[in-house]
């Protein structure tokens, strides 16, 4: 393991605070985040409530770190849907060239056709608000990024000498696809997966905040925007604060991705 | 247009005070051109920068650069400035990278006409064509610069300044990237611009240009000049142990190989009646060819001849159209080796040496013992083990090309151009070691090259590639 | 060779003219597959939505059936739907009743008056700052570019918008927060979208300038006694804008997404608000209108912008890397 760039380290860090608090926050808040006591309404951070409540008086240290967990958790389930079969299918195309690569091409091309947001948007609109919709969306207007830079950076490498000065030593294509060609791109499918997972938390959050994406009452941050909005006067903190987590999480991975990439 | 361009105890200091040019004294005038001959890093190229007033930001220069009656250090970047293009004008590193990629050949000689020398633009355009058609762009005026050769793209880049018509030229390493078969012509090109009239100032690594040119020349060591003197004494008559060193490494002058005993009578790889195209471009008609075991037979021809091509076909990557291939039968196909002319690209770039030579021993069950002996058998030392390509330099990765192909004990081996990308010392020590590995272990050698007398001192036959045919 | 044909020539063609058709398809089949899994009987939605909701009884469905061919095999019924598509027959909006073609036409209009707006104003925020930052890389305007771009970024839009409302509207009270009656409520939602797009461009421009600057073709330039103006005018300017322009195809995509969440944000009257409504009231003539409208402008923008890079740089045929 190369050391990492400052930048990214900060970006690294952010991404594990944001995961650990999101692993270890229920059990801090000590209570359901679903756990409603009117009388709590907007209370202000305190020892009762660390983070304060929310207008039904849940505790927000619970429902913003069961967020973030689902934030984070479905972004790189979205990503790793995206990325693997992506990079796969790349690499077959730029190994098998012909019919399978032009059938290949084809189909990304026609997925680029749509941007990747109405894509998502129709995908939901089968079934508002559930998980299903969102993620297979998301996956399916992703994997293409990957397909592309696979097979572009895979055609090169395997035009390169050392591809061809394997084969002439008698390595088979086992030992070009897993040791000459996966470790040649895995630092640039690392940057790409990277800036996935930020867009990935930045889709969830933003399509469940004009609620098409999950609904309340399961703790989102978008769709906790949405809903503490109208207290902004009251509890201008508390409304802050999810969108706040957003915006770490985001800029986490543009950290982490580095500044390689526009 | 006469114009002497003389340095006077010229230094160059980086901003923490390193000394990169320690005291160049040298002169050019008309018709007499000054070669500046040295390795990378010798600080040759920071002292034609320092004459153009283009050092980077950070470096010093102190002495003395006349140009005619002008002191150029002290003169103000505008001052300069505006001497480029009307009294000095430099030849760039890698013309292709230095010619505009959005503009067509004409508009970029034109250009000059027009708003440096103030000419109006049908005018303008017509000397232009005229600078293209005399160095045999004439074809090439509505073309972009992706669309040119490397030699032409130098050429384009000398129609530009003969536009300006500068008293002085500077020309940074006018052979850097160019094919072997280019690089005399450039010399030759940078000789007749010195004929017309010009002060030229050359920097180049290249002896064979510094012969060219003529003139006087300096040679640098670590930003010194370590001698000076007119070309013919000082690259006849060395004086100094480094030019020397710099002169022996040329393929022509090097001592007499041992000689190495006649060919087994068993034939190695055997072309017959080979033909090969792509697309619709015939590069092989009808070769016949073979190479014995402990023989070296080397391959020449200019660019684009096949001779790349023929080895791919030799080795089986390639498919010839028509004719045969034969191969030594009973060998295993890994025991037929190439070498590349990139050293670099031969080798993964995430891979260390030690990685890449226990894959190989795994692969095929070789011990590392065995691999050990061959790396000392071509001085390479355990520490470079484990470095990756980008931390070794040309002459080691290639030698480590050379050890991974010997360890599969081949009978053939394909040389592309091996040395073409190593500086002139290290060229010698790999074709040296080349030559006595075929001697010792009976392989068969294809050497392709560009350099006549490399392949002459090297090879026992030589074959003479011409475009689309050959020859043997 | 046959890589070299198929990226080079074959697909640029050939996509531009089967991309269009090709959203229609996906569009359409997203549509009809919607449609079919909506609860009730089709033909008395359909009929309830053009001749209005209480004329909706059975006669109507009937005729609508009969007319409409709803007892046809599906697959039959999907491309008399795709056909239907592809000659810009839309249909009526199962709320309104409306022709969707005529809601759309309003609805563009106020939707390219805000991309109107906002691109250029993000062009203007964030290509001089680009163009600084890129004359000096690593210095301070730089620095500080880099900042404030990965910082925007990491913004959510709809946060940047509450952000901007709560300061302009809420605070100082300058700007209405939303509607769409003159100038002043173009503001915030044109603000909001450009913000965004700009920290990109601002990134693209700072890199493309810095490394044209760098390159050997300007010194050379200079070496051939040009004055900096023709420099700049003559190799600078047209090389450094080959990577933004190529990128206003990639900002297309945020524009597209940024307009979604903008006018949803804002109760702007345009398509991307229209299309979040019609997915919640399950109007799919109206999601399939908008997001056809939506995804042929994408293409069809996407096809200049391939076209002006082609135009201005030789070595291409087309914005691809």
């Amino acid at each position: 393991m190369r050391t990492l760039a400052p930048g990214r380290r900060l970006g690294l860090l952010l991404i594990v605070s944001l995961l650990g608090f999101g692993l270890l926050g229920p059990w801090l808040a000590g209570t359901d985040p679903a756990h409603q006591i009117l009388a709590h309404s907007l209370a202000p951070p305190g020892a009762d409530y660390w983070l304060g409540a929310d207008h039904l008086g849940r505790s927000m240290l619970a429902r913003l770190a069961h967020a973030t967990r689902l934030s984070l958790m479905l972004a790189a389930v979205t990503v790793a849907s995206a990325a693997i079969p992506g990079t796969l299918l790349g690499i077959l195309a730029a190994w098998r060239g012909g019919w399978v690569e032009g059938g290949l091409v084809l189909v990304a091309d026609a997925v680029l056709a749509l941007p990747g947001l109405l894509l998502v948007l129709l995908l939901a609109a089968f079934a508002p608000g559930e998980f299903l919709p969102l993620y297979l969306g998301l996956a399916l207007a992703g994997w293409v990024e990957y397909f592309r830079v696979a097979r572009a950076m895979a055609s090169g490498l395997l035009a390169r000498p050392h591809v061809e000065a394997a084969r002439l030593l008698g390595f088979g294509p086992g030992y070009v696809l897993w040791r000459l060609l996966l470790p040649g791109l895995l630092p640039t499918l690392g940057v790409l997966a990277a800036f996935g997972l930020g867009s990935a938390v930045l889709a969830i959050s933003t399509l469940s905040f004009i609620g098409l994406g999950i609904h309340p009452p399961t703790a989102e941050l978008g769709s906790m925007t949405t809903e503490l909005l109208p207290y902004a006067y009251e509890a201008p903190l508390t409304v802050l604060m999810p969108a706040a987590l957003v915006f770490m999480a985001v800029l986490g991975c543009h950290l982490l991705a580095g500044r390689g990439r526009a | 247009m006469n114009a002497v361009l003389t340095f006077v105890g010229l230094q160059v200091t980086s901003a923490d005070g390193t000394a990169l040019v320690r005291g160049v004294d040298a002169e050019a005038r008309p018709g007499q051109p000054l070669t500046l001959l040295g390795e990378t890093g010798s600080g040759k190229s920071l002292v034609l920068a320092a004459a153009m007033g283009s050092l980077a930001p950070g470096l010093r220069a102190r002495g003395r650069v006349m140009l005619d009656r002008t002191e150029m250090l002290s003169a103000t970047h505008s001052a300069r400035r505006a001497l480029w293009g009307r009294r000095l004008a430099t030849l760039p590193q890698e013309p292709w990278l230095a010619l505009d990629p959005t503009m067509r050949a004409l508009g970029q000689v034109a250009e000059v006409y027009r708003l440096v020398r103030g000419m109006p633009a049908a005018a303008s355009e017509l000397e232009a064509r005229a600078r293209l058609a005399e160095l045999g762009l004439g074809a090439s005026a509505a073309h972009y610069p992706f669309q040119l050769s490397g030699g032409m793209a130098q050429r384009l880049a000398l129609a530009i300044l003969r536009a300006s018509e500068t008293p002085v030229l500077l020309a940074d390493e006018p052979t850097k990237g160019l094919d072997a078969d280019r690089r005399d012509e450039a010399g030759a090109r940078l000789r007749a611009e010195a004929d017309r009239g010009h002060t030229v100032v050359c920097v180049t690594h290249d002896v064979a240009i510094a012969r060219a040119l003529g003139g006087e020349v300096a040679v640098m060591l670590e930003g010194r000049v370590v001698e000076r003197g007119p070309a013919e004494t000082v690259l006849q008559h060395p004086s100094h142990g480094y030019t020397r060193r710099l002169l022996e490494a040329e393929p022509a002058r090097w001592p007499a190989l041992p000689p190495r005993p006649a060919p087994r009578r068993e034939v190695a790889v055997a072309a017959e009646g080979v033909r090969r195209s792509f697309g619709r471009r015939l590069v092989l008609r009808g070769i016949d060819l073979c190479v014995l075991r402990g023989e070296i037979v080397a391959v020449t021809g200019p660019s684009g001849c096949g001779k790349t091509t023929l080895g791919d076909v030799l080795l089986g990557l390639l498919r010839p159209d028509a004719g045969v291939v034969r191969r030594l039968s009973g060998v295993a196909p890994w025991r037929f080796g190439k070498l590349y002319q990139d050293p670099p690209s031969a080798f993964a770039p995430h891979q260390t040496m030690r990685q890449a030579l226990r894959d190989v021993a795994r692969r095929h069950g070789l011990s590392w013992a065995a691999i050990a002996a061959l790396l000392e058998r071509l001085r390479l030392g355990p520490l470079l083990l484990d470095r990756r390509p980008e931390a070794l330099s040309g002459g080691e990765l290639q030698r480590f090309a050379l050890a991974r192909v010997l360890a599969l004990d081949p009978v053939f081996l394909f040389a592309d151009e091996p040395t073409s990308r190593l500086d002139p010392i290290t060229q010698g020590e790999v074709s040296t070691l080349l030559g006595e590995l075929a001697a010792e272990r009976g392989l068969a050698v294809l050497l392709v090259t560009h350099d006549a007398a490399l392949a002459a001192k090297l090879a026992d036959r030589v074959v003479q590639l011409r475009p689309c045919g050959a020859e043997c | 060779m046959g890589r070299r044909f198929l990226d080079r020539f074959l697909r640029p063609v050939l996509m531009r003219l089967v991309q269009p058709l090709l959203v229609a398809l996906i569009v359409g089949a997203l549509g009809f597959a919607l449609m079919a899994v909506l609860p009730g009987d089709q033909a008395f939605r359909l009929a309830a939505a053009r001749y209005g909701p209480d004329m909706g009884d059975a006669a109507a469905a009937a005729l609508v059936r009969q007319e409409l061919g709803l007892d046809r095999p599906w697959a039959v019924q999907f491309l008399d739907w795709v056909g239907r598509l592809v000659r810009l027959d839309l249909g009526h909006s199962l709320v309104t009743g409306e022709p969707v073609l005529q809601e759309l036409t309003m609805q563009l209009g106020y939707t390219l008056a805000l991309a109107g707006v906002a691109l250029p104003l993000s062009a203007l925020l964030g290509l001089p700052l680009g163009l600084l930052a890129g004359l000096q890389p690593g210095g301070p305007v730089d620095r500080i570019m880099l900042g404030l771009s990965v910082l925007l970024r990491a913004v959510p839009a709809y946060a940047l918008g509450l952000c901007l409302v709560t300061v302009f509207s809420i605070h100082f009270g300058w700007l209405p927060p939303a509607g769409f009656e003159g100038w002043r409520e173009f503001v915030l939602p044109a603000l909001t979208l450009a913000l965004g797009l700009a920290a990109l461009s601002a990134r693209v421009a700072r890199d493309s300038v810095a490394v044209v600057a760098a390159s050997p073709f300007m010194a050379f330039a200079r070496w051939k006694g040009l004055p900096e103006r023709a420099v700049v005018l003559r190799h600078g300017l047209r090389n450094a804008a080959i990577p933004v322009i190529a990128l206003l195809g990639l900002q297309l995509v945020g524009l597209v997404e940024g307009l979604v969440i903008v006018e949803s944000l804002f109760s702007w009257p345009g398509i991307g608000h229209a299309l979040v409504h019609a997915i919640f009231a399950r109007d799919v003539p109206v999601v399939q209108g908008t997001a056809l409208a939506l995804g042929l402008i994408f293409v069809l923008v996407n096809a200049l912008v391939d076209l002006a890079c082609a135009l201005i740089d030789p070595r291409r045929a087309r914005a691809e890397t």
